[in-house]
Formats: structure tokens, sequence, C-alpha cells
């Protein structure tokens, strides 16, 4: 059992490498100006950065734009990517984190939170959270269940506090590692998983308090 | 709360691995010290038990797909690569196709029920017009419309050449009235003065015998208008200074 697993996880850091060599060549020859290199790293990694801006912004509409404006500001300063300092996964969600904060801070002015009554998400005709918590309907399908948890809980995402959103979102979302994480925030890698135990812990108390009925 | 030291860990480090006991990472002794805290440390078991929430909560979270032209988008904005498929697309089409979607696109504003209605009252009353003015379509050929204008043209000027042409003899008959008009007044004026040299003449003549030791001054006028007198005459002898003086 002990072989199997190394052999799963040796094959699973072979082709980690291996992906992470095929994107070094592809933005090697972006840098050069190879548009169907640049082509395939977009279709590689457009749904990732999409879904980063989707679970931190919270609207398909903002989602769409920020990923618009994330390929636009790499496609731009891609030839002063430096692959020996952070991986291209790493530095692309730098990129997107930064541009997550700038667009945080410019709707901060905008509105100061999230009410329980806004229907956010890209389930936009949805309930209501006060809605749901009201609601006596029994889901008859788990499917149904499963979809409708998780637009509670990318709606309670919304609620806890922007650093410990972007910690959760690239760990628990995106599966991304401390370090890269650290890279990324710019902080300790022991910043980084206090902020997201506090996010987990926070985001349980918000469901907790709102879906309780639900849950 | 978070200094205080139960089974031998402190809260602050039981907070440290937190991480890696939700994850399932944690082992040996670590992990031992880590539950004997967590049963004995009411605040750190509820922290426990949230974290472990909100982390199944967040690992039952799937992708969300993107829109389906984010891609072509995005190329679009940054190297045109979708820009250069669009063209190719664009050159397959035929040019018929090309005209009717510019055509569609300049006229889309006008193609709605409220202007069709509209352009159909306007229609109407158009027609409606024409018929009472007993305009026929087939006058509004190019052939009868020059037609027309030029005969409309040549009305006006007729007509203009006609209001000149009266002014002008207006005008001339005025004048010759206005002269006609002057010669009587000058002829009259004449005629009383006439007469009046004519009375002061028979004056003079019943006046003028030869009186004893008078003396008559005969001016240059008047001897002139006895001339004349005498030889029956109406002349009209023009100004002359005249000079009478009183006997």
């Amino acid at each position: 059992m002990l072989a199997r697993f190394t052999a799963v996880t040796g094959r699973v850091v072979e082709a980690r490498v291996e992906e992470a060599q095929v994107v070094a060549l592809l933005v090697r020859r972006c840098a050069a100006g190879d548009a169907v290199a640049w082509e395939e790293l977009v279709q590689r990694f457009h749904r990732r950065i999409y879904n980063i801006c989707y679970r931190f912004a919270g609207s398909a509409e903002d989602a769409q734009d920020l990923t618009q404006e994330v390929f636009i500001k790499v496609y731009r300063t891609v030839a002063s990517f430096d692959g020996e300092k952070a991986s291209f996964n790493t530095w692309l969600t730098t990129v997107t984190r930064n541009l997550l904060v700038d667009h945080f801070r410019k709707k901060r002015n905008d509105r100061m939170t999230d009410s329980m009554d806004a229907a956010q998400g890209a389930d936009e005709d949805g309930p209501s959270l006060a809605e749901r918590l009201a609601s006596n309907q029994p889901s008859q399908q788990s499917h149904v269940e499963s979809h409708e948890r998780q637009q509670m809980v990318h709606r309670a995402l919304q609620l806890i506090s922007p650093d410990l959103r972007e910690a959760v979102i690239l760990r628990d979302l995106q599966d991304m590692d401390y370090r890269e994480i650290a890279q990324v925030l710019k902080v300790p890698e022991g910043t980084v998983k206090s902020r997201i135990n506090r996010g987990r812990a926070e985001l349980a108390r918000v469901l907790q308090r709102t879906y309780r009925p639900a849950l | 709360m978070l200094g205080e030291n139960k089974s031998g860990m402190l809260c602050t480090e039981f907070d440290a691995l937190l991480t890696e006991a939700v994850e399932g990472t944690l082992k040996g002794e670590q992990r031992l010290r880590f539950e004997q805290h967590q049963a004995a440390c009411a605040t750190c078991e509820a922290l426990f038990a949230e974290v472990t929430k909100g982390a199944a909560w967040l690992h039952e979270m799937e992708d969300v797909a993107p829109p389906p032209m984010l891609v072509h988008n995005i190329l679009a904005a940054t190297s045109g690569v979708g820009q250069a498929a669009a063209k190719a697309e664009e050159a397959r089409t035929s040019a018929w196709e090309r005209l009717r979607r510019q055509v569609s696109g300049i006229f889309a504003p006008v193609l709605t029920p409220r202007f069709g209605m509209s352009l159909g009252m306007a229609f109407f009353s158009v027609t409606l017009v024409l018929n009472m003015a007993q305009i026929r379509i087939k006058d509004l050929t190019p052939h009868n419309l020059s037609h027309t204008f030029y005969s409309s043209q040549n009305k006006v000027m007729k007509y203009y050449e006609n209001m000149r042409l009266v002014y002008e003899i207006e005008s001339r008959v005025r004048d010759l009235r206005n002269a006609s008009e002057e010669n009587e007044r000058e002829r009259e004026e004449r005629n009383r003065r006439h007469e009046k040299n004519n009375n002061q003449i028979q004056e003079q003549n019943q006046n003028n015998q030869p009186q004893p030791g008078g003396h008559q001054d005969f001016s240059l006028g008047q001897s002139w208008r006895w001339l004349a007198s005498m030889g029956g005459r109406e002349m009209y002898l023009g100004e002359l200074a005249m000079q009478r003086r009183e006997i």
C-alpha cells in the first residue's frame, strides 16, 4: 500500500514537473511574440483565474472583467517574467490577487457590507439568504441540495474579511501550497496558515448563523 | 486563554498545528498532544470544530464554468488572434450577406413596430394629398417633372416681365401727367403775369399824358413792354430787371 501511495505520489509529482516545463516553454515563446503560445497559455489558465476572481468578487460579470484585465496585464508584462524567482502559476496568481485587491478597494466605497437580502454569484435571480433561512421547502435531490449549498457558501464567502477570503480561496479552492500562497500574499507561511484557519472558522460561523435550518 | 497550558500544549501551539490537523497531515506525538489538548480545552475544541466544518464546506465547492466567449475576448484584447479568426470568418461570408448585415445595422433603429406605424401613417397622408391635388404618379417621372419645372419657370418670368412693363407704363404716365400739370401751371402763371402787365401798361397809357412840369421816367422794362403792347403781340419777355418809378 505504501508502495502504491508512493507510486501515485511520484506520478503526480512527475506530472506536475512536466506541466511546469511545458508552461515555462510556452512562456518563453510568448515573450518572443508567439501568438499561438499565448493562446495556449490562455486556454490553460483562464478557467482557474476566472474561478479565483469569481469566488473573490462574488459576481460573474466582475469575474469576467477581472479575468480579462489579468490576462491583458500578463500579456503586456510577460517579457519581464523571471522564471528563477517563482513559477508562472505563482506569478499569474500574484497578478490576479493584486488586481482583486484594487477592485475590492474601489468597490469598498460603494458598499460597505453585503446585505443579507442581496443575491449574488452566478445564480443572480436566486432567493436571498434570508429567504432561504425562512424557506421550508425541502430539497428533493442531492445534487440540487449540493448546488444550493455551494451557492450559500459562495455568498457566505463574500461576508468574511478579504484577507481571510483570499487565503481560503487559494488554499481550499485552488489547492495551492502554503509556500506559494506566502509568495503571492507576501506574508510568512505561519500567517498564511493562521489566516486560512480563521477564514474557515469565520465561514462556518456565518453559515451556522444564517443557514442553520438548511444545514 | 490562548496561552493556557493544557495537556502539555499551549493554545497558541494548538492554533499553529490546527491546519495540519484539519488536513490530516499531523503525525506521531504531535498529533497525540494535539488531541489531548483538544479534549481538555473547550475553546480549542470549538475552534477545531468550526475550522473543520468550514474546510468541509469549502471542499464541496466545484469550479464554475467561465463564459464561453471569455477566451475569445481575452485573445481579441491582447494578441488579436481571435480577431484574425473573426476576419477569416468574415471573408467566408458572401458579399450579399455582408451588405445585408450593414444595411440591417443602419436601419435597425427604424425597423421597429413603432416606426413602422409612423411610416405607414406618413405614406397614407402623402398619398391623400397627392390625390386631392390630382397629382398622378406618372406625373412624377423625371421628364414630366422637368417639363413642369420649366413651364412654371416660364410663367413666373412672364408674370415678372408683365409686372415690370406695367410699372414702367405707370411711371411714364405719371411723369407725363406731372409734366402736363407743370406746363399748365406755367402757362397760367404766364397768362396771369401778362394780364397784370397789360393792366399796368393800360394804366400807364391812361396816365402817361404829357403833364406840365411833369417828368416821366421810363425804365427799360416798361419800354419793352410798351413796345410789345404797341406791336399788339403778346410776348413773354423773360426775366428782366424792372424798376418802376411812381410819378
